[in-house]
């Protein structure tokens, strides 16, 4: 088996903390969303993923963005811990199809589902490179409690 | 007439079982696509589709494994039977989706 680190060269010099067992039944766009028991994509005509209804099932950032502003996220510039909100991260490749999405948690570090994989708690740009590409996106929300409800999760 | 004896040759590698060649791929596809969420993407890798190539034999081994590992063979079943046995409100709920196939399978004489 191939290690973290062989593919994510970043988490090497980073540090990084595996967080969960491997897991097939939710991804990283599910963990983004703060749901562990869904499939989240927009494979175009793929029954099997789950995707919010109303939003377009194509894979841009445009796509994603409109689901997580529906979560109650509005694009942000900075990466910094700004206090009573939480933040997301979006990978996208050069042709700007997204890869990945990661969470920020309350004391600046990074979580991430990997895929089918483990989920992990990283800097964010160690998990950029061959992968996952580079962070195009960053937003931010109130943290849940003090703001809109989160209602389309399945 | 002196008779030539007949040169020894080294015994061939045995053939691949089935089952041996499913989980061979099996573990490539898994460790090669560890990472990637789109499931379509997936599927495109070499031993994904040489696994859908394998047809109908191949099914019951998808149907254990789907059900033991949660292994994401869903678009390969799809595939090679024309089935689809989810139910559009399970959409992304693996254990659901999971569920669904091997009731399709119990259904359709598998096990």
């Amino acid at each position: 088996m191939m290690r973290l680190e062989d593919l994510f060269p970043g988490l090497a010099a980073g540090g990084y903390r595996i967080t969960s067992p491997r897991d097939k039944d939710y991804n990283c766009i599910a963990w983004a969303a703060g749901d562990s028991r869904n499939w989240w994509w927009p494979d175009p005509d793929l029954e099997e993923e789950y995707w919010p209804p109303g939003h377009p099932r194509e894979r841009t950032v445009s796509a994603f963005q409109g689901v997580f502003i529906a979560l109650g996220y509005s694009v942000c510039s900075g990466e910094e811990v700004e206090p009573g909100f939480e933040k997301l991260a979006l990978f996208a490749d050069e042709l700007g199809k997204p890869t990945h999405a990661a969470r920020q948690l309350s004391g600046g570090r990074w979580t991430s589902k990997l895929g089918k994989a483990e989920d992990i708690e990283h800097a964010l740009h160690d998990v950029a490179g061959e992968v996952y590409s580079s962070v195009v996106l960053l937003m931010k929300r109130p943290v849940p409690g003090t703001g809109p409800a989160t209602s389309e999760s399945p | 007439m002196a008779s030539i004896p007949l040169k020894q040759t080294p015994d061939a590698p045995p053939a691949e079982t089935l089952e041996q060649r499913f989980h061979r791929l099996a573990a490539t596809w898994d460790e090669a696509t560890a990472y990637l969420s789109s499931m379509e993407e997936a599927s495109k890798h070499p031993a994904y589709q040489e696994i859908i190539g394998m047809g109908q034999a191949v099914v019951p081994l998808l149907l254990r494994d789907l059900q033991e590992q949660h292994r994401h063979w869903f678009i390969a079943l799809r595939q090679i039977t024309g089935a689809q046995p989810i139910p559009k409100e399970a959409a992304g709920n693996v254990p659901q989706m999971v569920e669904a196939w091997v009731r399709w399978g119990k259904d359709n004489g598998y096990r």
